[in-house]
């Protein structure tokens, strides 16, 4: 959270974390905020559907269904292209309903054909080039359940470091 | 004059001691649920619920607890 107090009309943001390792199916998760309004203390609730098989979702197929940006050289990697795929029989529009804008930007395919596959990018922020992070972003299909696909980003940097000398206790040679 | 100022003082000072203890903090959440839809297991995904401070008095947020 950025601020743990706020004046009369300030705002925050509280940003909440899944991490689906342990979950399979249906995830409902209320955390609780407790403030100096007293009790009851407010609620926030996500909902998650986990899948264990992610390759074959339906209505549309994601590849690759997580991004990972992760950079261990000096060549910035900026930018990721992934497929959706419209497995339904009924053309798909896609709205981006969630993501974290300081780190990235996301281009998705207005529509998607049924059958078809459309390109879409995820390009960093200057500010996301900069750093790791494990984020996502979230968008929504023009299908009858309003159906959403959550497409986890990573992204681990290592600077390149010094080559490493020889091991303390190695012969440095030459007597 | 005299009655008057005897009469509207003491309601005066009670509208404003009344005033500054009902001042209260509030917390104000627009969006209270958040749908992730389909998302891979053994990944971690995050959104951020926005908390507006609405009240008349600062608001301290004391702590969050996983659900």
């Amino acid at each position: 959270m950025e601020k743990e107090q706020l004046a009369v009309g300030d705002s925050t943001r509280l940003e909440i974390i899944l991490d689906t390792k342990r979950f399979r199916s249906r995830v409902e998760k209320r955390p609780r905020i407790s403030t100096n309004e007293g009790p009851p203390d407010k609620t926030v609730r996500i909902i998650a559907t986990v899948m264990p098989r992610p390759d074959s979702t339906y209505p549309v197929i994601i590849t690759p269904y997580k991004l990972d940006l992760s950079q261990f050289g000096e060549k910035v990697r900026d930018r990721v292209e992934f497929d959706i795929t419209n497995v339904s029989d009924e053309p798909l529009s896609v709205e981006l309903m969630s993501l974290k804008d300081e780190y990235f930007s996301v281009d998705l395919p207005d529509e998607i054909a049924p059958g078809e596959t459309a390109s879409a990018e995820l390009i960093l922020t200057d500010y996301g080039t900069k750093i790791s992070f494990e984020k996502s972003f979230t968008f929504q299909l023009s299908d009858n359940a309003g159906s959403r696909f959550t497409v986890p980003v990573k992204r681990t940097m290592r600077t390149p470091g010094v080559q490493a000398g020889p091991a303390k206790g190695y012969g440095q040679g030459g007597n | 004059m005299r009655r008057l100022i005897s009469t509207l003082l003491p309601m005066l000072i009670v509208v404003f001691f009344a005033g500054s203890l009902m001042a209260a903090p509030r917390l104000s959440i627009p969006e209270e649920t958040f749908n992730f839809g389909f998302v891979p297991q053994h990944s971690k995904i995050a959104h951020e619920f926005w908390l507006h401070s609405v009240g008349d008095d600062t608001l301290r947020i004391l702590r969050v607890k996983p659900g």
